[in-house]
């Protein structure tokens, strides 16, 4: 602890309720309600009071009727007791303390109390007008300063921790600016805070003054010291009047501001020069201080109502943003604005296993990753809250100038996802008004630079603290997310039931279809065949009937089985070794030609790469894919066929190219549909079944299969599967 | 000349049986063509009971047998067969109309003989039923104590 700190908190320990004196601009006696006896007096009563006041005495004399007043005062619920003797040029101002009546007196100035009062109703209307609390402050710093005339008139208002803020202020240029300067809780000690909401109004008209001493300083009748903590004209501690010394000031005067009956803040008015400023206008400031007090109370009411309304309203808009996609990570980073306004935050980041948005005053990602790995360790549950984030962890230091604060839900069991939001540093966010080079005046141990000082490093590594309302919001809109993320679980459940119900039923239509409808066309075939057999003497026109019969039904009992070997594709597991497609074309080429060998077809075939599949499989794509090629070239002269192969770096891909009739690429999507024809059936056969099979079994072995083509110039068949030691797709 | 053992014909679709018969007809066995149209009725002839208790001659030559039948199906007809040692040794086709792939390796690990898809193209049909009547019939050699022409 430094020298400056332990003096500081021998102010705490300060006696200041029971000081023993009184500042010089008035006078005090106490008086005992049972016999109306003097206690005890200031030493400069004679000095205020034409008639004696003596200690162990009754008053006399022009205070005799006073006296009377008090004792029948005292009894009654009235707090204080008040008035003015006019013969004596004295303003009485009577309370309780300790069983006995303080009396103090000051000399009334000639200001009219009536102009004060038609001043005061002006500023009320002036108040009234205000639309916010910043306002109201302005407006009533700016009366004060008129009404009083000080030099400089601030308004300071207590946070939650009681540090302090100036948030207004007016004056005349004689003192520095302090708008927005900053107080540790530390420069006005709990102990004076208490004595604030209590007593209103205290006033130092001049700092050099001689303290007046008590006579006697104790209680006669007791020996206990006089508690003053109600009296207006209590002397002041020393450490106070060295501060104000050191801000440069010789008067002040400052006024409660209380709301609820907690002190929310002070009106402190300072002069250059000793100042001293009549009680009727300081009942006049207090009065305005009270009004403003509950101006702001109902100011701050309505704008948390307003906020309450705002932030419902931004809360239903980010959940409708979130619930109409599919992607509510998309939606939510696409309201950046409103997602920081749901809890008043500058940065925010939502991280899931495949996405990273970064919004606002946002950390780096590396920092992120790190903050990240914490939030993971740090175990602590689906929400985790920090105004101070490199205090806990002194790693995340970096993180400090934008991200001091902390708010971050989880949004995954499974994944390292959060949703992230930030505040920075508070020392960041703070501007001083006043140029500190130019406060000259300032100077000696304790002054308010150094509080700015004191009070930046109380709040280092410090954000804005969150708020109940703001975690609420949090801990809500997680419970959306997570609704949301659930929700569309579910819906991805039960569409994956209902896929494999149909599955289920696929299968067995599949396999009724094997046994039940292959049967008839194959008794169509082969009765027809018995038919022919057996009349060898049909005319033409009956033996073209029949084997239209018989061309038909086989036909449809090819389509039967196209169908049944796409079906059962979707079914079938794959067994995978290295396969040599050099072999399955070669192999594959010579039984298509048999079946065309009238054909004159210039096959250009190199090399190819080894593939990883499913030798029967791969066939069957060799097979669809070349007799394709020599079905669609059908009509040219010499049919040229190319096929070739390369090896990339996780996968090969093959090529086969046509001089064919080619396809118009606007139909490309629907080449590899089922059933899904882009020629006339008279013109060329097949049952629309070949290129869908083709795709299925190449898809089947993660890889995938494309085509180009130009109408009458030629098509051309990629397809690329992956090689052994890749787990993803190949892209052809 | 002693008598041929028969070919056991199991095919409940009547249109199918009549194919089959016109293609064993072409193949000009001597062998006759018993037929059952269930499962059971073949169950019944294999051991010699029920309508079939007076039937004369031993075991048949094969059995050519469909998939899918009423009463007791195809599969469960090769098992029984296939597990009884008096019957094991009778050679049995399964002919049926399924491509699917669970009833090929079924049969097989049953102890199937052949298994034939029966083709829509009669003509590859007829080969096929020809083939088979051919090879079980008159090429396959059956095991020691067996003969082709009846138990020795």
């Amino acid at each position: 602890m430094t020298e400056t700190d332990s003096d500081l908190e021998a102010c705490a320990r300060e006696p200041i309720r029971i000081p023993g004196a009184i500042q010089p601009h008035g006078a005090l006696f106490v008086l005992s309600p049972a016999d109306g006896i003097v206690l005890q007096i200031s030493a400069n009563a004679p000095q205020f009071f034409s008639s004696p006041v003596r200690p162990s005495h009754r008053l006399e004399g022009g205070l005799a009727k006073l006296s009377c007043d008090l004792l029948s005062w005292y009894p009654t619920d009235a707090p204080n007791y008040q008035c003015i003797l006019p013969e004596q040029g004295l303003a009485i101002l009577a309370h309780r303390a300790g069983g006995n009546i303080i009396v103090e007196a000051e000399r009334v100035d000639a200001q009219s109390l009536e102009e004060t009062f038609h001043r005061l109703r002006a500023f009320v209307g002036r108040l009234n007008a205000q639309a916010d609390v910043r306002g109201s402050l302005q407006a009533a710093a700016n009366f004060v300063q008129e009404l009083t005339d000080f030099d400089r008139v601030l308004v300071y208002r207590f946070d939650e921790n009681w540090d302090g803020r100036v948030v207004a202020e007016a004056g005349n240029g004689q003192l520095p600016n302090y708008l927005d300067l900053r107080f540790p809780s530390s420069d006005i000690p709990s102990q004076a805070r208490d004595l604030y909401a209590s007593n209103r109004l205290r006033i130092i008209p001049d700092i050099d003054y001689t303290a007046i001493p008590l006579q006697p300083v104790l209680n006669p009748r007791t020996g206990e010291p006089l508690d003053m903590s109600f009296a207006q004209l209590r002397s002041v501690s020393p450490v106070h009047l060295e501060y104000m010394r050191n801000m440069g000031t010789a008067a002040s005067m400052s006024v409660s501001i209380i709301i609820d009956g907690r002190l929310w803040g002070l009106v402190a008015c300072h002069s250059v020069d000793p100042h001293l400023v009549a009680r009727p206008i300081r009942d006049a400031c207090d009065f305005l201080a009270q009004s403003l007090g509950m101006r702001i109370a109902a100011l701050e009411r309505i704008d948390e109502a307003a906020r309450h309304l705002q932030l419902s309203h931004i809360t239903s808009r980010l959940l409708a943003g979130m619930s109409t996609g599919a992607d509510w990570v998309g939606a939510l980073a696409a309201m950046g604005d409103d997602l920081l306004a749901q809890v008043n935050a500058t940065g925010a980041a939502i991280i899931t296993e495949n996405t990273l948005h970064r919004l606002g005053q946002c950390p780096q990602e590396m920092l992120l990753r790190r903050l990240l790995d914490w939030l993971e360790k740090a175990n602590g549950g689906d929400m985790v809250a920090t105004d101070s984030l490199a205090v806990k962890e002194p790693l995340l230091e970096p993180l400090v100038e934008t991200a001091s604060g902390i708010l971050a839900i989880r949004l995954s069991e499974l994944h390292p996802s959060w949703l992230i939001w930030f505040r920075p540093e508070v020392v960041h966010t703070v501007t001083w008004g006043g140029n500190p080079h130019k406060v000259v005046r300032e100077s000696g141990r304790i002054h308010p630079r150094n509080s700015f000082a004191a009070w930046s490093e109380l709040v280092r590594y410090k954000a804005r603290p969150w708020t109940e309302a703001e975690l609420t919001a949090a801990k809500d809109l997680r419970a959306a997310i997570v609704g949301i993320v659930l929700r569309q679980a579910e819906e991805l459940a039960e569409l994956t039931n209902e896929l494999q119900r149909s599955n289920k039923e696929l299968e067995a239509f599949s396999y009724s279809i094997s046994h039940d409808l292959r049967a008839p066309f194959r008794h169509i075939v082969g009765f027809a065949q018995l038919l022919r057999e057996r009349e060898r003497n049909l005319d033409e026109k009956s033996h073209h009937y029949l084997e239209t019969i018989s061309e038909a039904a086989v036909a449809a009992g090819r389509l039967v089985d196209d169908l049944l070997n796409f079906s059962q594709l979707g079914r079938a597991s794959i067994v995978s070794k290295s396969v040599d497609m050099n072999k399955l074309v070669a192999e594959v080429i010579q039984s298509v030609s048999g079946e065309f060998q009238s054909r004159a077809i210039d096959w250009k075939v190199e090399p190819l790469p080894i593939a990883w599949g499913d030798a029967t499989l791969l066939r069957q794509v060799w097979f669809n894919l070349i007799e394709n090629a020599v079905k669609y070239t059908g009509k040219r002269a010499i049919a040229r066929i190319e096929i070739f192969g390369r090896e990339e770096k996780n996968q090969s891909t093959y090529v086969i190219r046509d001089n064919g009739v080619g396809f118009d690429m606007a139909y490309v999507g629907k080449l590899f549909g089922v059933f899904q024809r882009l020629q006339r059936p008279e013109d060329f056969e097949g049952t629309g079944i070949g290129l869908a099979l083709t795709r299925r079994i190449v898809e089947k072995h993660n890889g995938s299969i494309r085509a180009e083509g130009e109408l009458d110039k030629g098509a051309t068949f990629t397809f690329a599967l992956p090689t052994i030691e890749k787990k993803g797709r190949a892209i052809a | 000349m002693p008598e041929l053992r028969p070919i056991l014909l199991v095919e409940d679709n009547p249109r199918d049986l009549e194919l089959t018969l016109a293609a064993l007809e072409k193949c000009q066995l001597a062998n006759a063509i018993v037929i059952a149209r269930d499962g059971a009725e073949a169950m019944d002839y294999l051991y010699s009971q029920g309508a079939y208790e007076k039937r004369s001659g031993g075991d048949p030559t094969v059995v050519l047998l469909d998939l899918k039948l009423p009463k007791i199906d195809g599969l469960e007809v090769l098992e029984r067969v296939k597990k009884d040692n008096l019957l094991r040794h009778i050679p049995i086709v399964m002919l049926t109309s399924s491509r699917e792939e669970q009833d090929l390796v079924r049969s097989y690990e049953l102890g199937v003989n052949a298994f034939v898809v029966k083709p829509v193209e009669f003509s590859e049909f007829f080969k096929a039923i020809q083939d088979l009547g051919v090879f079980w019939a008159l090429l396959n050699e059956p095991p020691p104590g067996h003969s082709r022409y009846g138990k020795i």
